[in-house]
């Protein structure tokens, strides 16, 4: 059977493809917006199931930055979406349409 | 199959079956409180993993403030529960994604794990680790020798996040909205 | 003999029923001490009269009485609230108190069958770091309870409420770093057992308030915030938003959102006893004397260890009950803050002063530790 360390970065693509999903499929802001958390979540569990194979603290340490850059994109995201809401009373993608893209 | 891969499994599939309902739901806060229990669970797979402090850590940071934060949104904006439309999909992105998941598949597999160990094959000497017990001594050995440069600037970061985050939640007077 | 994981299982089942126990059976007691209390500020009787089979007991019958009729009160869930969340409200308040309780000391250690059985139900790496984790998570039960009531007043006070929980939390966690400083380590057996060797000045107890006073003032100001205790109940409170968050909750619901709220003021209050004022460590007299006299008299290491164990849970529980104390004098002497008074306590004032606190404890124990450059 698999090492723990193992089915870490198994699991970790599982939820990856999970969060791509929930991100591409999705047309609510913010639940894309969850969808990216759970592509951070899962890049943290790589990182520290890495961490743990080689031993050393490197894994661990750079999940603390990925987590302190997750927590400010979530801040900055969150206040544009308010704002936003203010502008145009609606929070689907597919009401966004003034570049045309 | 020892006791620990038993439990780290069922966590590990409890984990990807929170996140495969998150991705179904149509209430955006029943999402984010789905995603809280998937944080959690995170949180215990990563105890298990010997990362106590990255597990608390976890909890404090992620489940305990960020989450809180997503839960105000959407309390506050107050949004009736979408209607799951699946977008379509352009043929291009189905490219992507599919080779996007080749490599994902080639990094994770044996391939990837023996490229992984030997990319980290430093020649630097590191300061030398005391044993698991003392793993926030560890890291903070690391984090403050080898990654200050990292930390100091993160802390910039956060401040120009912080600042950015007020300025534009500000509501604004005497604009023009665009057409 | 027995499966060496096994063992520590079993042990570790019985130290966090011994926990849950303690925390579950403060709701009751805090119930008729905080009446009689107010009624003794206040100048009046309070509840004495109900007691069992027939005698009048101070009135400590009270909270079965009250127990009694709110699992008789009709059970009911508001027509447009979402009931998932609506039940799921009060769990998350009363669990957030009763899991982080289990990372309390309890208690130094004792010895079964030769093996050394820490006293501490749950130790992690991360030491105390875990009751201030677990007790993060409850502000998902204010926010969720109101939420879900659909009521806009519920609403409102929710959102208050969470948002100054986790105002205070900042605060609280910066202030505790200095402990973290002074006594190099996370782990609360440390802690407690650097407090209690020897004597600051040849006569004080080397507890933890005599190194960092600021920030024993801070975390009993951030412990009433986190608790949404008085001064600091706007979200609760009976003249403002009807009842807060709590205003679609009724019978046994509310109940649990109390049970909660008074565990959480265990932990809390646990943790400040463990941190700043020496635990179970009675000021004068380590538990390493006690077991020099214990066996000094002839009785055996284990059994004296074995009634070591009980001495420290008083002591534990007694310096708990001054903390309760002291929680329901403030309810009952201090007026309300106002929303924005409350907010501004808590980012103007609470946290500068945390991050000032640290700056010259971490100066000072650096100084300390490393002379002058």
């Amino acid at each position: 059977m698999l090492s723990l360390p193992e089915m870490g970065l198994y699991f970790s693509f599982l939820l990856f493809l999970i969060g791509l999903f929930t991100v591409m499929f999705r047309k609510n802001i913010l639940v894309m917006m969850l969808g990216v958390e759970i592509l951070l979540n899962a890049a943290n569990l790589a990182f520290v199931s890495a961490s743990r194979i080689t031993g050393t603290m490197d894994g661990q340490v750079v999940m603390f930055m990925v987590m302190a850059v997750a927590a400010c994109e979530a801040a900055i995201g969150l206040a544009m979406i308010i704002s936003l809401y203010r502008a145009k009373a609606s929070v689907e993608a597919d009401d966004l349409k003034l570049l045309r893209g | 199959m020892g006791f620990q891969e038993i439990v780290f499994f069922v966590m590990g599939i409890l984990a990807v079956a929170l996140g495969g309902c998150l991705a179904t739901r149509r209430n955006p806060v029943s999402a984010a409180m789905l995603l809280i229990s998937l944080m959690v669970v995170l949180a215990g797979m990563y105890g298990m993993l010997d990362a106590h402090f990255a597990a608390v850590a976890q909890i404090i940071v992620y489940a305990g403030a960020i989450m809180v934060v997503f839960i105000f949104v959407m309390m506050l904006l107050n949004l009736p529960p979408e209607e799951l439309r699946f977008g379509t999909l352009t043929v291009g992105e189905i490219i992507l994604t599919i080779a996007g998941i080749g490599v994902a598949v080639a990094l994770g597999t044996k391939v990837g794990q023996g490229y992984l160990v030997s990319a980290l094959q430093l020649s630097e000497a590191r300061a030398p680790l005391l044993p698991e017990t003392e793993n926030l001594r560890n890291v903070a050995a690391t984090m403050f020798t080898d990654y200050l440069w990292s930390f100091e600037l993160i802390s910039f970061l956060i401040l120009a996040a912080v600042i950015g985050a007020v300025v534009i939640s500000k509501r604004r007077h005497g604009h023009a909205e665009s057409a | 003999m027995l499966n060496p994981m096994l063992f520590d299982l079993i042990a570790m089942v019985l130290k966090v029923a011994v926990a849950l126990l303690i925390a579950l059976q403060v709701a009751p007691i805090m119930v008729w001490v905080e009446r009689r209390q107010a009624a003794m500020i206040q100048r009046r009787v309070g509840p004495n009269r109900v007691g069992l089979f027939g005698f009048r007991m101070f009135g400590l019958g009270q909270p079965l009485a009250d127990t009694i009729k709110l699992i008789f009160k009709e059970d009911f869930v508001p027509k447009q609230a979402n009931k998932v969340f609506y039940v799921m409200a009060p769990m998350i308040t009363g669990l957030a108190g009763l899991v982080a309780i289990v990372g309390l000391p309890l208690g130094s250690y004792v010895e079964v069958f030769g093996t050394r059985v820490n006293l501490q139900p749950v130790e992690l790496n991360a030491g105390f770091l875990y009751l201030f984790a677990v007790s993060a998570l409850g502000v998902y039960g204010a926010a969720l309870a109101g939420w879900s009531s659909n009521n806009k007043y519920a609403l409102l006070g929710g959102l208050r409420a969470s948002a100054q929980m986790v105002s205070y939390e900042i605060a609280m966690g910066m202030s505790l770093l200095p402990i973290v400083i002074i006594f190099g380590t996370l782990n609360m057996q440390d802690i407690i057992a650097a407090q209690s060797g020897h004597l600051l000045f040849g006569f004080l107890p080397a507890w933890g308030v005599f190194y960092a006073p600021v920030s024993m003032c801070i975390f009993v100001v951030c412990m009433f915030a986190e608790t949404n205790r008085l001064p600091f109940d706007l979200a609760e409170g009976e003249a403002e938003l009807v009842a807060g968050f709590l205003t679609e909750y009724g019978s046994m619901r509310w109940s649990l959102f109390f049970l909660g709220e008074y565990a959480m003021m265990t932990t809390l209050s646990g943790l400040a006893v463990c941190l700043f004022f020496g635990g179970y460590e009675i000021p004068w007299l380590p538990q390493t004397r006690i077991l020099e006299l214990l066996t000094g008299a002839g009785l055996g290491r284990e059994l004296a260890l074995w009634v070591m164990f009980p001495l420290g849970l008083g002591v534990l529980l007694g310096k708990i009950a001054v903390f309760m104390f002291l929680f329901v004098q403030a309810r009952f002497t201090l007026p309300r803050f106002r929303y924005d008074q409350l907010m501004d306590l808590g980012w103007k004032i609470m946290f500068p002063f945390a991050l000032a606190n640290l700056v010259v404890s971490a100066v000072w124990a650096a100084i300390a530790k490393f002379g002058l450059p």
